[in-house]
């Protein structure tokens, strides 16, 4: 009886080479273009499911603009000429379509600026805020998860699984706001050292001490980021640890003689990867979301802090241009994810 | 046991890290010996381009670093010299005549009267140029330099001429901007004329501000001014708590009660320039008379909204609602803060809180009380259950309506909240029509007239929907009138006179109910800030003021002397980081020597 794992080997080397086994590598080929086709699909009708839904929105952007100042109809018109919505809607899609082939997101209404530039400048902190987040979420739920799924029913499972959806259920203004209460301004004897505002301080050092400073930034957004989403890579790995406890190889594995550390990491763990990988690869397309709530409430400059200010004004090209780059991210994510976990696992293959 | 003393023992190291930290970073703090004020805000900078800018924050950042003809004046609010040193009228009233002061910008050069008519005439020319202060310039028929004397001639005689919003630009440093719309001015150092000139801005992070050490007033006392952006108030305010800034404007009452007792923060409270009232639907029509909406037609009879505003305790709506950070209000639009300007009402026409009176006003006229308490029209079977339309997400507005819809039932009225986002509110409230009683407010500047428009005839909604920016839907032949005369009045005294009696129409038609007026509520760290002056000088405004008055007149301790507080930011930083990253080492470790404990148990 051989294990998945050592199955999931050749097959890698399969997918890498097309040397010999020609026929499973086209198959790959071909699972890969399908796929492909339907992400471009699915991208088309989040294009038409975007300009729509945006302007079914209540609220006409330019009232909302000229709130509070005196602007005679004839500004109005002025500006709406400005922005093109006096067009009619097939027209304004048609160059919305054109446009956003060309990368062209449009000028955001509020900040008079290409959006394609706003996202580009969040970007950045977005990825290093978000992706570290996920690291530390991922690597802390799978390393939890396992320990929990195996000696399932102890006590380090009972506590670790109750805290991780104690934290899961705690509504995430919250608890940024306590932990910045806490360790940000600091309460009793606990001195609040840690920054809770931005990226990095306004008087920011240069060289390695600006790597220190941004680091220091993303404690708080961090640790708020992880303590909340870890849960669900806990339960996951949890669950698919238990089902493979019971598996037949495992019981081999131990019948070997293997010790018991051995067993869990070379033969349980990788088998019960598999739905986490799915889920990590999933939550990765979500990454370039950014975070809204952690980045509202520590001010920092990503695209969910982005998002959010768009929605307020609402700023119809800025929530567009955002939007799509988010359904875009999580579509060929997704894509991704089914290709990758077609190569990592020869039974979806088989099927 | 045994991992909770690894534990304590990783968290006294941090803790030890970082007392140790403090005192090093305090010794080599690069800023040490300046001094530097930094103000907090929530709200980021939409455009460094004063042409675009229209947000609270960026206008008051641009009042810092550019001069107007004229500012008001630091004690009465009355228009007084700034880059205009004097100025003449003609006879008509149509053609003004500014001496521009013989000063210079931060770059050296000459203020002439050519940069004053190169702003002018670029918004009047430049429809993107427009954005920010378009309407400022729409009665100008024509802006012509002569030296330092800049001629300015009006379509129709306008006396808030001394009230010109609009910021000067350095004509040498933007006459190459082609361009408006794009351009997003983000040169540094700035070209200014104010106090104060911007040397970085980062966005939606911070702005830094350096005195202009040539500015015609004197230099600041301070040397730099940090306005740092916070996306939510709460943030904000621990920043404040924690020394991280100095200064925090426009707060709310729950806000404010956060740092009242705060033995380092002088909690700021004083009368603010913000009047809330309730918006009544007696009729919406558009420009053409038509009527719009589906308001109650209850409401277009005087006497039922005279027995809405009898039936208000205003006092208790301070108390409860706004913490008794505010004022009731006996008077109109118009605070108490602006002396001059305010009206108040006396004697018979003033309107108190009496639900008896009200009661028995709407039994005179006819509205009689059903089986269920609730009244009905005098012609018909509809009852007086009216709409209150408040905005989402805002606990202050659900609170009042929760205290109004019981003053209503008192008189038989029904009251029941509608809740809209703003801009749907906007729109029913300002465009459609369709709503009954709103909650509305407006900070007002020193000179009402900007006010007192948004109730004009021409104000309202176009028959197309195009909206005007109207505030009551009022269209009134008295108040009209009243508003063409005080345009002409330059006679101070006399304008006064006509810009209160408009304030008594609207307070006895009851277009609008005025509730209060809000404290302008702002704390500042007193260990930091040794001395600021308000505007107006007597208990008067900091940030909320949007002058850049107190920001002149600021003074702080230098860096070096802070002490307390959270020191230089960027060593709070570095220990910070150097101590999470010992933290996240001695947990590291921690875990892998469990690791192998664990490894060694199975092997047994």
């Amino acid at each position: 009886m051989t294990t998945p794992l050592e199955a999931a080997e050749p097959a890698a080397a399969q997918a890498a080479g097309p040397g010999e086994e020609r026929p499973t590598g086209r198959g790959v080929l071909r699972y890969a273009l399908s796929k492909l086709g339907g992400a471009l699909f699915g991208i088309a009708m989040v294009l038409v499911g975007t300009f729509f839904v945006f302007r079914l929105l209540p609220g006409d952007p330019v009232r909302n603009m000229a709130q509070g100042r005196n602007m005679t109809p004839d500004q109005l018109d002025a500006e709406r000429r400005r922005l093109g919505l006096d067009k009619p809607l097939i027209d304004q899609f048609i160059d919305f379509v054109g446009d956003t082939l060309r990368l062209d997101l449009g000028m955001s209404y509020e900040y008079k600026r290409p959006v394609i530039d706003l996202i580009g400048e969040r970007l950045g902190p977005t990825l290093l805020l978000a992706g570290t987040g996920l690291v530390i979420a991922v690597s802390l739920g799978i390393w939890q998860g396992t320990r929990a799924g195996w000696r399932h029913g102890s006590r380090f499972d009972r506590f670790s699984t109750g805290a991780s959806l104690l934290l899961w259920s705690v509504p995430t203004f919250w608890l940024g706001l306590l932990l910045m209460m806490v360790f940000g301004v600091g309460i009793g004897p606990i001195p609040g050292i840690l920054p809770f505002r931005g990226i990095e301080s306004v008087d920011a050092p240069d060289g390695f001490a600006y790597v220190l400073d941004v680091a220091s930034h993303m404690v708080l957004p961090c640790l708020t980021l992880v303590a909340v989403v870890y849960a669900q890579y806990l339960l996951v790995m949890r669950s698919s640890l238990i089902e493979e406890v019971s598996q037949d190889y495992v019981t081999v594995a131990r019948a070997k003689g293997l010790r018991d550390d051995e067993v869990r990491r070379r033969h349980a763990v990788p088998n019960a990867l598999l739905p986490t990988v799915t889920l990590v690869f999933m939550r990765v397309g979500f990454v370039v979301g950014g975070a809204v709530t952690v980045e509202t409430i520590y001010t920092w400059p990503g695209l969910g802090q982005l998002f959010y200010a768009a929605i307020s004004v609402p700023d119809f090209t800025l929530m567009q241009g955002t939007f799509l780059l988010i359904t875009v991210a999580v579509i060929v994510m997704n894509t991704l994810a089914d290709v990758v976990y077609h190569i990592l696992d020869p039974r979806v293959r088989s099927a | 046991m045994r991992r909770w003393f690894a534990r304590l023992a990783a968290l006294g190291v941090a803790l030890l890290v970082a007392g140790q930290g403090t005192t090093a970073a305090l010794a080599q703090d690069p800023a040490a010996g300046k001094k530097i004020m930094r103000i907090g805000a929530t709200q980021a900078m939409d455009s460094m381009n004063p042409f675009l800018a229209v947000r609270v924050v960026s206008t008051s950042i641009h009042r810092w670093m550019y001069g107007f003809l004229t500012v008001p004046d630091s004690k009465t609010l009355q228009p007084s010299p700034d880059l205009a040193e004097s100025w003449t009228t003609s006879e008509d009233g149509l053609t003004w005549t500014f001496k521009i002061r013989a000063a210079k910008w931060s770059d050296g050069k000459p203020i002439t009267a050519e940069d004053a008519a190169w702003t002018f005439n670029k918004i009047m020319t430049d429809e993107a140029a427009k954005t920010a202060n378009g309407p400022a310039v729409e009665n100008f028929e024509s802006v012509t330099a002569n030296g330092q004397d800049l001629v300015i001639k009006l379509k129709s005689p306008q006396a808030s001429m001394l009230e010109n919003p609009i910021p000067i630009m350095p004509k040498h440093a933007w006459e190459s901007v082609t361009d408006m719309t794009n351009y997003d001015a983000e040169k540094y150092p700035t070209v200014s004329s104010g106090p104060y000139f911007a040397v970085e801005h980062k966005k939606d992070q911070y702005v830094k501000l350096q005195a202009n050490p040539g500015y015609w007033r004197g230099k600041p006392k301070v040397d730099e001014l940090q306005v740092i952006f916070y996306d939510n108030p709460q943030a904000a305010i621990a920043g404040l708590k924690k020394g991280d800034i100095d200064l925090l404007g426009r707060m709310t009452p729950q806000e404010f009660e956060a740092i009242q007792n705060d033995p380092n923060i002088e909690a700021w409270n004083t009368q603010g320039r913000r009047a809330a009232y309730l918006q009544i639907n007696h009729g919406a029509t558009t420009t053409d008379d038509k009527p719009t909406g589906d308001g109650h037609p209850a409401l277009k009879d005087l006497k039922v909204r005279q027995a809405l505003h009898h039936a208000i305790d205003k006092q208790k709506l301070v108390d409860e609602v706004q913490n008794g950070l505010a004022k009731p209000a006996d008077g109109s639009i118009v605070p108490p803060m602006y002396k001059d300007f305010f009206w108040e009402a006396t004697g018979e026409e003033k309107v108190t809180y009496d639900p008896a009176k009200a009661n028995q006003i709407l039994d005179d006229a006819g509205y009689k009380k059903g089986s269920d308490g609730v009244r009905t029209m005098p012609d018909g079977d509809r009852k007086l259950e009216f709409r209150f339309t408040i905005h989402t997400e805002t606990p202050i507005e659900d609170k009042l309506a929760e205290y109004l819809t019981a003053f209503f039932k008192e008189v038989g009225i029904t009251l029941t909240t509608v809740k809209l986002d703003s801009s749907k509110f906007t729109e029913e409230t300002g465009i459609t029509g369709n709503f009954d009683i709103a909650i509305s407010g407006w900070s007002v500047n020193p000179d009402p007239e900007e006010v007192m428009a948004t109730h004009l005839c021409s104000r309202r909604p176009a028959p197309g929907g195009e909206g005007g920016g109207t505030e009551s839907f009022f269209c009134d032949d008295t108040f009209e009138k009243l508003y063409q005369e005080q345009l002409k009045e330059l006679d101070r005294p006399k304008r006064i006179d006509l810009l209160k009696q408009m304030q008594e129409r609207l307070y006895t038609q009851a277009p609008i109910i005025a509730i209060y007026y809000t404290n302008d509520l702002e704390g500042y760290r007193k260990d930091r800030i040794t001395s600021i002056t308000p505007i107006p000088e007597d208990k008067g405004l900091l940030y909320g003021g949007s002058s850049y008055w107190p920001f002149y007149t600021v003074d702080v301790k230098a860096t070096a002397a802070s002490g307390g507080g959270a020191g230089g930011g960027s060593n709070t930083g570095l220990i910070a980081g150097v101590v999470g990253g010992v933290v996240v080492i001695g947990l590291a470790a921690f875990l892998l020597t469990r690791r192998r404990k664990s490894t060694a148990d199975e092997r047994e």
